[in-house]
């Protein structure tokens, strides 16, 4: 895929992403350094991880379970404490309000407020992000048009089809049109269709010029839709490329095979 | 200037907003039944019983409760609803929408506690209210009144967040409120004086903190407490800015809330 900055300048706007994020922001969208994570209980979840995800990037985290993805988005997305190490989101200290402003974080659990319906989850999440009423209302509307959930806008989050939450988690990561969004295994437990239809959507946002950071256990998704991936475990970074650079990097047929001869040397 | 302040703190205004919407939708569990259970309190000991207690230095027995039980289902409106309402955002995850949104800490805490001021206040109001109704319950001191209510609210909010956070279960966080708050609301002089008291339990009881709190409220309302208002109202004052000491730096650390 080109990633060519002239290809990039001519993105359309789209009500997904309003602005051209990749000649807005000059920064990586992603910069880690030396980033570790020691939990409470002495787990060593990241060690020493440097990581560097240019802006308008479509990158892709793979590893089994265990192997530091979620914690990593964690750290990124001030949701956990940081052992040590420095996280910038295009150039921010990701702690700044700058820097948790320009984040979109779809988690991978449905963790969606049991006490709002859909339009008032949307609503407040703008809210949090600084929308002023008049603005977050608009947002939310687009975005439940986009998503096709106007028909449940005053439905709360628990009496929801899975499908419908996880649109509706994937919404409220866009709500406050963030500049990176960040899906941690987006379509963890969708049927087939829906896996689709949410591929149309990141490729729609990636299209527009947002960058992306993708965690999923699926090998497909990853080369089907990832420019970049990175192959993770046991908190340590095992090997990064395209999906072809992959492939000829461990002599594989495929990314399967990529996968399995990555995760059988490191253990 | 209030619309610039507004403007730059317009994630704690939703924030506190979503708080007192949750309050209001369920309005029969967090304001009509503890409205009720109180206004009981008041029918039940005071119209009913009371006739049996004369008066309390020189007060109708039915007054002298009102302040006691309005206290008591205040706190206890604060407490349980910042700690289940947290707990809850805890346990099913949202909680981290509102960590990952660009909110400063002291944000969050006073975004969060907002819910269980208002559920309070809108008990309050309507105890009182009803009160007026079957008592002629006085309020003679409003300004030590308004401070002893500010100082409550703020302390079992506090309360509320710090167990909220800290709690792992339910019942973790039902604990307090049944084996503590409750007993020693009871203890604290709601239905009786404490200078009524034989000795030891007379100086037992000055070790409650809720005593205090009972004796500034009365005091604002009734002009009279076991003890000197001022004393009442500095152990609450202490109590409260200890208690929000604790919540700030559980939000500025992330300790608890973060793993």
């Amino acid at each position: 895929m080109c990633r060519c900055p002239h290809k990039r300048a001519r993105r359309r706007r789209h009500p997904l992403a309003n602005v051209d994020r990749v000649t807005e922001f000059p920064a990586p969208a992603l910069e880690l350094t030396g980033l570790t994570k020691r939990y409470d209980d002495g787990l060593l979840a990241l060690e020493e991880f440097d990581l560097r995800v240019e802006a308008g990037a479509f990158f892709g985290l793979l590893g089994p379970n265990g192997a530091g993805k979620t914690t990593l988005i964690s750290a990124v997305c001030n949701l956990i404490r940081v052992t040590a190490g420095d996280i910038r989101i295009f150039g921010h200290e990701h702690t700044t309000m700058e820097a948790r402003r320009l984040i979109g974080l779809a988690e991978q659990d449905v963790n969606l407020d049991r006490f709002l319906d859909v339009e008032e989850t949307l609503m407040y999440h703008g809210g949090y992000y600084g929308m002023n009423r008049p603005t977050a209302r608009r947002r939310a509307q687009e975005m439940m048009d986009i998503f096709d959930l106007r028909g449940k806008a005053a439905v709360r989050a628990p009496k929801l089809s899975g499908g419908m939450r996880r649109r509706l988690l994937l919404a409220r990561a866009l709500m406050h049109e963030p500049a990176l969004v960040i899906l941690d295994e987006p379509t963890a437990g969708v049927d087939f269709e829906l896996r689709l239809e949410l591929w149309r959507y990141i490729r729609r946002l990636h299209g527009e010029g947002t960058s992306i950071c993708l965690t999923t256990h699926y090998l497909e998704e990853a080369e089907e839709l990832c420019e970049e991936i990175a192959l993770i475990r046991g908190g340590r970074l095992l090997a990064r490329d395209t999906a072809s650079g992959l492939r000829e990097t461990y002599d594989a047929g495929s990314l399967a095979d990529v996968y399995v001869k990555a995760m059988g040397t490191a253990s | 200037m209030t619309g610039r302040l507004l403007a730059r703190h317009r994630g704690l205004a939703w924030l506190g907003g979503r708080e007192v919407l949750r309050v209001l939708k369920l309005w029969s569990q967090t304001i009509l039944a503890p409205v009720v259970a109180s206004f009981l309190f008041i029918l039940v000991f005071g119209l009913s019983l009371g006739g049996r207690i004369k008066s309390i230095d020189g007060v109708p027995y039915e007054v002298f409760i009102v302040p006691g039980l309005i206290t008591m289902a205040m706190v206890q409106a604060a407490y349980q609803n910042n700690s289940s309402s947290l707990f809850q955002a805890r346990f099913d995850r949202y909680i981290h929408d509102i960590l990952a949104a660009p909110m400063k800490g002291w944000e969050v805490n006073l975004g969060l506690s907002l819910g269980g001021v208002v559920r309070a206040l809108l008990i309050g109001l309507s105890l009182l209210g009803l009160s007026l109704a079957v008592t002629d319950v006085p309020v003679r001191h409003p300004l030590e009144l308004v401070v002893a209510v500010t100082f409550a609210l703020v302390l079992f909010s506090s309360l509320g967040i710090v167990v909220g956070i800290y709690a792992q279960t339910w019942d973790q966080a039902g604990f307090v409120n049944n084996i503590v708050i409750l007993p020693l609301s009871f203890l604290g002089g709601v239905f009786y004086a404490i200078g009524r008291l034989p000795s030891p339990w007379k100086e037992v009881s000055h070790a409650n903190p809720i005593f205090y709190l009972i004796n500034a409220v009365r005091f604002g309302f009734l002009g009279r407490s076991d003890v000197p208002v001022w004393l009442c109202l500095a152990v609450t004052g202490v109590l409260a800015t200890l208690m929000v000491a604790w919540t700030s730096w559980l939000f500025a650390t992330g300790r608890r809330l973060k793993a």
